[in-house]
């Protein structure tokens, strides 16, 4: 019996093992192929359905022109994360030809791993740039090995909202500039509504990665005026410009100027009078708050800036993606991948359609001059001061490692600050640490 | 029918089990065992054996050691309270002349509910602005940050799995009370037993094997808890509420370190072996002394 069951045993795991290192189509990837003289490239949009239907739109028109190339559009899977689906389809050797969704931080990981290709080496790919106007966007996405590989989609440059009915009531026609103007602002609201707050957002206190893009990394950029936060593989953070963002959060926490519990809409209902906004939240408004109107309810600003820098060309944090195209693909995908977003690229038409369906901003240098945007935006003024913040928007940083780097910036430093704990230079030089030796 | 003919019919109808368990316990228990000693990422095209390398990391992380304490932590305060919740279920329904199935279903309702949802609920009637903590602020002065502060984050978190999970075990605990031989109460009340002795002394003790799975089953969930620490606190504050589901999915999800995150899922399921195991033992002591071999 001992001996049958071995046997059966070893059968199914030799069997269990042999299906599970297969990739079911003889070693070849699934991504599409070229038979026929037809080339199939398979393109997977983000898990949104607005933005599944503007790709799908832009394939339909793509191949009524171009009959010999079929693109297959699919949204990414979301479940557990939409990283995570792309990191199993890479593994699985079931990766698309061509994705959108990726951050610049994910790209340094993929790009790092060789999982998807500088675009640069590929043909036209000055032509697409060139095309659609983005020297300057495209410019900022160029990794530290001087390669680019992400095709910039859309670039939401992350703005401050204040509550300007509020403002008005404490005798301001206009949001505060500098870190003094916002504690003097403070001191007047704590005085009349000692129960509202200036930022009301738990997400401060808390080390996840990703929420430093929505509070740091707004602060930091504007403070230290975009200076790369690592450079390569090297620490490259401003300290004078970091430490006075920390003491800015700390001064806030000593003026009981911030919430930092789990509070359902403090913007929107008037408990908190300034907070990190982006185009995306216009559409929710438009439904739940309706009273949400812009120079009524709400103004936009950029990030407030230390004292004694210039207030023109603020910058912020680009909550910006794009599109790659993975290493798996043939060479025939590739070329016929890149032919796709030319077409995409080559006409603002198509970048409008993007804007329309999507409210996410394209990655234009020419947003707020091209003509063939004027009517949106006038209909629209809300997404204006997005469009003009653009060229000052940096994006996230490009290294493979940023979940690990940005954790340790809430750990040692931004999450204590806002709790109102240590010293600022201290937390600055133990977090510097921590990402030096992470870097290592 | 011939033994030989038994034994292959035996292997033939316990084959779509043993498939199921190759293909989805054996195959991805090695796969992972051989992931944690690399440096993989599975999207690289080379990786490099790493010996004990993530498993040296995994003991010095504070997402790991946090994992390991806010797991107990969970299970003493856990544990005690799904038990007695279920208990007091059980018995009020099992003392009720009617209906008794209808109440039953009703306390397992919530067995049902999707986890996602319930800690939505509850991180909204939590919320500051919420019109609970709104009117404890203006009557009472308090105002609590039952998310922010480290135990009333691990207690609101126990609470929501209790309700969970209680009508589920309120139902084992049922049918104990309900195969426990009338008899043995007839003969106690001869004797002079009061309710008290009759509960501590007759009841709980004869209640030994629904109690016993109870236990075991409720020490299981703690050390499986993710939905609703990822809903409403994402591990924190300060690694307060980091369960080890929650630091696995950080690690092999979040940051993509399959290597890594399969070392910690290892160290996690040896915990998990050896703390259920003392804790079965445990109770098989307490039942032992009770007359239960």
């Amino acid at each position: 019996m001992k001996r049958w069951f071995s046997v059966f045993m070893a059968a199914v795991l030799s069997i269990g093992f042999l299906v599970g290192c297969s990739t079911g189509n003889g070693g070849k990837t699934n991504n599409g192929s070229t038979k026929n003289g037809v080339t199939t490239i398979t393109f997977w949009a983000a898990p949104n359905p607005t933005q599944q239907v503007f790709w799908e739109d832009m394939a339909k028109k793509f191949m009524e022109k171009n009959p010999n190339i079929k693109v297959k559009v699919s949204p990414m899977k979301e479940t557990p994360t939409s990283e995570a689906s792309i990191q199993a389809a890479i593994a699985g050797h079931n990766a698309p030809t061509m994705s959108e969704n990726i951050n610049r931080s994910f790209a340094a990981e993929l790009a790092n791993s060789k999982a998807i290709v500088p675009l640069d080496t590929l043909e036209d790919w000055d032509k697409i740039v060139s095309g659609r106007k983005m020297e300057n966007s495209a410019e900022s996405w160029k990794f530290s090995d001087g390669h680019q590989y992400v095709m910039p989609l859309y670039s939401n440059a992350m703005l401050f909202a204040w509550r300007i009915d509020i403002l008005k009531q404490l005798g301001y026609n206009e949001p505060p500039k500098t870190y003094s103007e916002v504690l003097d602002l403070v001191k007047k609201l704590k005085q009349k509504y000692p129960e509202k707050y200036l930022w009301a957002k738990a997400d401060l206190a808390d080390p996840t990665a990703w929420k430093r893009w929505f509070d740091f990394f707004m602060l930091y950029n504007a403070a230290s005026d975009g200076n790369s936060f690592i450079s390569g593989k090297k620490f490259a953070g401003d300290k004078e410009a970091g430490v006075k963002v920390l003491q800015f959060m700390k001064d806030l926490h000593d003026e009981n100027a911030l919430l930092i519990k789990q509070s359902k809409n403090p913007f929107e209902t008037g408990t908190s009078i300034f907070t990190d906004l982006g185009p995306w939240t216009f559409t929710s408004w438009k439904d739940n708050f309706p009273e949400m109107q812009l120079n009524k309810t709400f103004v936009l600003s950029p990030p407030p800036i230390p004292d004694g820098l210039k207030t023109d060309h603020i910058k912020t944090y680009a909550d910006a993606k794009g599109l790659v195209i993975y290493a798996s693909a043939t060479k025939e995908q590739q070329k016929a991948a890149m032919k796709f977003a030319q077409f995409v690229f080559s006409n603002p038409e198509n970048d409008l359609e993007l804007l329309e369906k999507t409210s996410l901003l394209p990655a234009r240098d020419d947003l707020t001059t091209n003509e063939t945007f004027t009517k949106y935006f006038n209909e629209n003024p809300q997404l204006k001061p997005y469009a003009a913040e653009i060229p000052y928007a940096v994006p996230a940083i490009d290294n493979a490692k940023y979940n690990d780097l940005q954790t340790f910036i809430g750990q040692y430093a931004f999450n204590k600050a806002v709790k109102g704990q240590g010293d600022p230079s201290k937390e600055w030089d133990d977090m510097a640490k921590a990402i030096e030796g992470a870097l290592k | 029918m011939d033994r030989k003919m038994e034994g292959r019919l035996g292997w033939l109808f316990a084959s779509p089990y043993l498939l199921y368990a190759v293909l989805f316990f054996a195959i991805p228990l090695v796969w992972s065992i051989f992931l944690s000693f690399t440096d993989w990422n599975l999207i690289a095209p080379v990786f490099h054996f790493e010996g004990f390398a993530n498993y040296w990391k995994a003991l010095k992380s504070a997402g790991v050691q946090s994992a390991f304490f806010v797991t107990f932590k969970f299970l003493i305060i856990f544990v005690p309270m799904v038990v007695i919740i279920s208990m007091i279920i059980a018995l009020i329904v099992h003392a009720l002349p009617k209906f008794k199935g209808l109440f039953l279903v009703g306390f397992f309702l919530p067995y049902l509910a999707s986890g996602v949802v319930s800690s939505l609920i509850v991180k909204g009637i939590l919320s500051y602005n919420s019109p609970i903590n709104t009117f404890l602020r203006h009557v009472f002065g308090l105002d609590i940050d039952w998310l922010g502060t480290p135990f009333s984050a691990l207690f609101v978190v126990a609470v929501i799995i209790a309700w969970k999970f209680s009508g589920y075990y309120a139902l084992i605990l049922t049918s104990g009370f309900e195969s426990i031989d009338q008899s043995v109460y007839e003969a106690a009340e001869i004797d002079g037993v009061n309710g008290w002795q009759r509960f501590w002394k007759i009841t709980f003790p004869l209640l030994y094997p629904a109690l016993y799975t109870v236990v075991i089953l409720s020490v299981g969930v703690t050390f499986g808890i993710f939905t609703e620490v990822y809903q409403l606190t994402g591990g924190g504050p300060n690694y307060a509420t980091n369960t080890w589901q929650m630091e696995i999915f950080k690690q092999a999800f979040t940051n993509l370190q399959a290597g890594y995150a399969s070392a910690i899922a290892i160290v996690a399921s040896i915990v998990t072996f050896i703390s259920i195991y003392i804790i079965r033992k445990l109770i098989e002591l307490w039942g032992k002394r009770n007359g239960w071999d």
